[in-house]
């Protein structure tokens, strides 16, 4: 994929005004908000289309600008579980942060979606070099998978309520 | 006996954390000994405490309802996130299922160290979000056996 170059000076100006816009990285320096464009493009995926899938290596992220992504885990002879729906102004995807760097679910467009798309290898070298930048992903990383982690215990509480 | 600061970086949850982030790891650090069936925190409160399991077991509750044990958690495991962000109060409980001893670092002053020194900031929230990736992935497991059709 072909992340670095031949995109036209106004579709990286846009990239930068959605960048700078994206709720996930408000507050963010105009200097890091540079080091994360230069790591981004633009995608388009068609409804039912395949964001990532399960086993795949990891090793992007995606901030969602429009449309709907379901997330999938998929069982040996069971058809694929839905585990969560989200859509514009959430992310996606931070297995590219961890070993084994591994996707944990499949992530499907359920319409046609706008994402932004990051180059987590990248960026997790530039994590490393500049801690600041580090921290502030990091940090927001941290909180959506709080907010996640919250609303997945609350459902699997209210699940076992009505199937005990 | 093992001194508090070898506890800290000896933690499973801190043991890849640079030795030089000890200070701030270990101001207003204390250990803590709770009974079995005692409450560690409680849903709703102000949050401002990490809790580094050394031995027992603790259940996070939601509600007081049947069902509200949403995981359990042991020695080297960790508890403890709400003082990271607003609204800064327990989203959930905690309860000692038998006699616990825990290591509790205070949430207040690790976040402003994080603020005012990046690195510790980033080594922190790294840790932490490595064990929320953990348990998201647990609870999701949970969710998909609660949800699985049952054999006849």
């Amino acid at each position: 994929m072909n992340t670095d170059s031949e995109q036209p000076a106004s579709d990286l100006k846009q990239l930068s005004r959605l960048i700078a816009a994206h709720p996930f990285l408000k507050g963010l320096s105009s200097q890091h908000l540079q080091v994360l464009s230069a790591a981004a493009m633009l995608k388009d995926f068609a409804p039912g289309e395949i964001i990532f899938q399960e086993g795949d290596p990891a090793n992007r992220f995606y901030l969602i600008e429009s449309g709907k992504v379901t997330l999938e885990i998929s069982e040996k002879d069971r058809e694929p579980t839905l585990i969560q729906t989200i859509s514009a102004g959430d992310v996606l995807g931070w297995s590219w942060l961890f070993p084994p760097y591994y996707w944990h679910f499949n992530a499907r467009a359920a319409e046609a979606t706008k994402a932004i798309f990051f180059y987590g290898t990248r960026l997790r070298e530039q994590c490393e070099e500049d801690r600041a930048l580090g921290y502030e992903l990091m940090k927001r990383m941290a909180e959506i998978m709080i907010e996640r982690l919250q609303a997945t215990r609350r459902q699997l509480r209210e699940l076992r309520l009505s199937h005990p | 006996m093992p001194k508090l600061e070898d506890k800290i970086m000896e933690h499973p949850f801190l043991k890849t954390m640079p030795p030089e982030h000890l200070q701030p790891l270990l101001k207003n650090a204390l250990e803590v000994e709770f009974q079995s069936g005692e409450i560690l925190f409680r849903e709703g409160e102000p949050a401002n405490r990490l809790f580094l399991i050394e031995t027992g077991r603790v259940a996070i509750e939601a509600g007081t309802h049947q069902g509200k044990t949403v995981q359990t958690l042991g020695p080297g495991e960790v508890l403890g996130w709400s003082w990271l962000f607003p609204p800064f109060t327990w989203h959930f409980s905690a309860r000692a299922m038998e006699s616990t001893e825990c290591v509790v670092l205070d949430g207040g002053h690790l976040l402003v160290m994080a603020e005012e020194n990046p690195k510790f900031g980033y080594d922190l929230m790294r840790l932490i979000s490595q064990v929320l990736v953990g348990r998201l992935q647990v609870t999701r497991k949970k969710m998909l056996e609660a949800s699985a059709p049952k054999e006849p």
